[in-house]
């Protein structure tokens, strides 16, 4: 109750709380501006991937088709053994290039 | 105009007193929805963010990639192929590539070894020596001019001297790399000179890209040819399906939230009943109270919006997503430490808004009316 | 299905919005049966009661809709990179033959929403509710559209798969083939950007006249509404070439893409605004002032021509700044 009271009015007390909210997130927004379009960051990586023909993302080194999914196939997830379940946790969360066949699947469209 | 303002600040007025009254409720529904939008709002930063870094990172990769396939299998391509498709028109800069995986021993981690580039003079590398990723030389403690030990499945052993590490920024692509030279990948996974893992284009005209590839498939017609377009919706759908996913499994919390709003805001204490009652009675109308209830909501879903929506950026941006890296580093011991560029994508924001401020306000707004039309008479005996 | 975060907001959205206009008006066809203030039966006061839910819910419905419509937009063009051949949200729009109905189907319900809401301002200002009949039948009415903006955009959804094969703007916007918007993108520029001037020229003189007659209101709808369709002719045959600074690039859409750094958003809610409020005080002014809106009716038509008028001129300053802004020299 204090703090109402401190400040006049009820709302200049919601004024004061938005103001401190929406200067969090312009400091956030401001800093996403300022360091999001530095991509000089990116040119050495940009050379090193031009340089060593990278496709992928090192994201998930557990299994081959979580390491490269775009050079993955559909059947590479069953490929130790055409009954095993998925067992990398990684598997659930890359989904597999659905460009494979050419042609797409009859249900191609999930992504 | 200005009549209007003074009206809608008086109500605030009271709403703001009236949340203040009921603070510990408020709090917990506040504290809930912050935290709700903070969850689902890290996800899909980090989703964002990563997917815009892998679409800058992947502009160079090759245009397109040819490899062969045996019964649905992954096959070695053959020096004889990539003759065959250098008569294809318009393909230029044609290269077997060397890569494969190994799996060490060790340190019970999945390298990448691959073979750099012809065409790369600052990561040409001799007989003997190494260029390795962050997440390699983390793992081996490692650093320039140190000797890497490498055993193959069939027993070899290789033994390179490190070049260089390779700089700790590009490790979200690298961090398992090994990159050595072709007479020594050759020489420790035993293959053949005249074998490649699978075939690297560059294409002149990048508009040509599909006509190349489709040429390409004419004169090999057991190769699968992978165009970088190909590549980039890879990864453009790299977490935004499973983001997707996720969103629908969370419908089920922002369900529940939304019934513990509508629940909140429906079961009126005696004191709530008196106090509507006694602004009825003094002259309010219906719809001041029920615009007085919309800036109570309105106050706690949108500031818990914003608060969310900035500790998810910290989370993501300024902390590195920790609780997100737990979850995306599996069962890989080799887990790359990159700190991603910020992204903020405004349709993302909006998209979590629809989804979290709209259930909310949809479960609050028939309580509301409930509160605002009861009769003063009814509530005040 | 795309499992896609935008694509799931607008579903709900769609949803949302759709089931409470439908159950709105199964409350307004019982209103319209037996609304009659003078009574005191409790069913009447029940109703009474019963009115405030309802024009909160709807308000509340009418603006999820109308930011669905930004966010539908928006999400079509960023969705056009999964698409083979689409290039902005033509592309991702024409992957299914939903979306541009579905986008059609929004933008009515737009206009029809905007005019609701008006009325429910209105409305709200006469002691007695006088609108209220008009209002409800204006809402009963607007259901089927709801229904079926809310079933087109849900197919849409459904029908698209990643990787289809769709065409891209150019294709949409040549003279090849006698469409509208080939048309559209036909026309002279030099002629549309004088028609986009005098249109403007006929809407400020309405405006005006708007605001002292009563009678010229009707009117002044009608006109706002015309210089919606020349604005949006303008766009597509002129201004997008100025924006581009390409002499055959005519799409409406890439204005909306961030390499132009979101200029469509910029051109385009102005438009939206002073065509929706010109032709809502339009069609409010159809209806015959009652006695207990004799004061408040008038003034907030004549404010809503003004704000209109506004947004007009908004949309020509913003398009007119684009055009003395850019590289491209058409009209010599």
């Amino acid at each position: 109750m204090t703090r109402v009271r401190a400040i006049e009015r009820g709302s200049s007390a919601v004024f004061v709380l938005a103001a401190a909210l929406a200067g969090g997130a312009a400091l956030a927004i401001a800093h996403g501006v300022w360091r999001g379009g530095d991509t000089t960051r990116f040119e050495a990586t940009r050379a090193l991937a031009e340089g060593a023909g990278l496709t992928d993302l090192a994201l998930f080194t557990e299994a081959r088709y979580a390491r490269h999914p775009a050079m993955a196939d559909l059947h590479s997830a069953f490929q130790d053994g055409p009954l095993s379940f998925e067992h990398f946790p990684s598997g659930a969360l890359v989904a597999p290039a659905r460009d494979f066949p050419a042609a797409g699947l009859r249900n191609g469209g999930a992504r | 105009m200005s009549g209007w303002w003074a009206r809608q600040r008086y109500l605030l007025d009271y709403a703001s007193a009236s949340l203040w009254r009921r603070k510990g409720r408020n709090l917990v529904l506040w504290a809930i929805f912050a935290a709700l939008v903070f969850i689902l709002g890290s996800v899909i930063l980090f989703g964002s963010a990563i997917r815009r870094e892998a679409a800058l990172v992947l502009r160079d990769a090759p245009d397109v990639v040819a490899q062969a396939m045996r019964m649905g299998r992954h096959d070695m391509a053959l020096a004889s192929d990539i003759a065959k498709l250098k008569s294809v028109r318009g393909a230029d800069r044609i290269e077997g590539r060397l890569w494969g995986y190994l799996y060490d021993t060790s340190t019970d981690a999945n390298y990448t070894l691959q073979t750099p580039s012809a065409h790369a003079p600052d990561l040409a590398l001799q007989k003997g020596e190494a260029i390795v990723g962050e997440g390699v030389a983390r793992l081996r403690k490692l650093s320039e001019g140190k000797h890497l030990f490498l055993v193959s499945p069939a027993g070899r052993l290789l033994k390179a001297k490190v070049k260089k590490v390779l700089s700790p920024e590009s490790a979200l692509v690298s961090s398992d790399l090994v990159l050595v030279s072709a007479e020594d990948f050759r020489a420790f996974f035993e293959l053949a000179p005249d074998q490649f893992t699978d075939i690297a284009m560059r294409v002149r005209n990048p508009s040509e890209v599909g006509t190349v590839s489709g040429k390409g498939a004419l004169a090999l017609p057991h190769y699968r040819f992978i165009t970088r377009a190909n590549m980039a919706r890879t990864y453009e759908a790299l977490f935004s399906w499973r983001e997707g996913l996720l969103l629908a499994i969370a419908t089920g919390a922002i369900l529940a939230f939304a019934i513990l709003a509508f629940d909140k805001a429906s079961g009126l204490s005696a004191q709530e009943r008196r106090e509507i009652g006694i602004l009825k009675a003094i002259g309010w109308e219906t719809s001041d109270i029920i615009r007085m209830k919309l800036w109570e909501a309105g106050l706690i879903s949108v500031s818990a919006f914003v608060a969310g929506m900035t500790l998810a950026y910290l989370h993501v941006f300024a902390m590195s997503a920790p609780l997100i890296e737990t979850v995306l580093k599996g069962w890989s011991t080799l887990y790359p430490r990159f700190a991603l560029t910020p992204h903020v994508d405004a349709l993302q924001v909006t998209t979590l808004a629809f989804l979290t401020l709209l259930p909310y306000i949809a479960a609050v707004l028939a309580p509301i009316w409930r509160t605002a039309s009861a009769d003063p008479d009814r509530v005040m005996r | 299905m795309i499992l896609h975060p935008p694509i799931l907001a607008l579903t709900l959205a769609a949803l949302v919005s759709a089931g409470a206009l439908v159950a709105a008006s199964a409350f307004a066809v019982r209103l319209l049966g037996r609304w009659n203030l003078a009574s005191g039966a409790q069913s009447q006061i029940d109703l009474e009661k019963r009115t405030y839910l309802v024009a909160v819910a709807l308000r509340f419905a009418m603006a999820v809709e109308i930011a669905a419509l930004v966010l539908f937009v928006f999400n079509a063009d960023r969705m056009s990179a999964m698409f083979v051949g689409a290039m902005c949200a033509v592309g991702a729009l024409n992957a299914s033959v939903y979306g541009f109905p579905a986008l059609f189907a929004k933008i009515a319900l737009f206009f029809g929403a905007s005019l609701w809401l008006a009325a429910d301002i209105v409305d709200a200002r006469g002691r007695d509710y006088p609108l209220t009949r008009w209002k409800y039948g204006l809402l009963i009415a607007l259901a089927p559209l709801a229904l079926a903006e809310a079933g087109l955009t849900i197919a849409y959804f459904l029908d698209l798969k990643a990787d289809t094969l769709t065409s891209c703007c150019g294709k949409l916007f040549t003279s090849d083939r006698p469409t509208i918007a080939s048309e559209m993108a036909g026309l002279d520029p030099r002629m549309a950007l004088g028609m986009l001037y005098g249109g403007f020229g006929v809407v400020l003189a309405g405006a005006a006249l708007a605001r002292r007659s009563a009678r010229a209101r009707p009117l002044y709808g009608v006109v706002s509404l015309a210089f919606f369709a020349v604005a949006l002719a303008a766009v597509v045959s002129a201004i997008s070439l100025y924006v581009y600074e390409h002499p055959h690039h005519h799409c409406p859409f890439c204005l909306l893409k961030r390499e132009y750094s979101y200029f469509g958003f910029l051109l385009y809610a102005p438009l939206f605004a002073g065509a929706a409020l010109g032709a809502s005080a339009g069609a409010l002014g159809l209806v015959r002032t009652p006695a207990s809106l004799a004061h408040a009716m008038p003034a907030i038509l004549r404010r809503m021509v003004v704000l209109s008028a506004l947004g007009f001129a908004g949309f020509v300053l913003v398009a007119t700044w684009a055009i003395a802004r850019s590289g491209l020299i058409l009209t010599g």
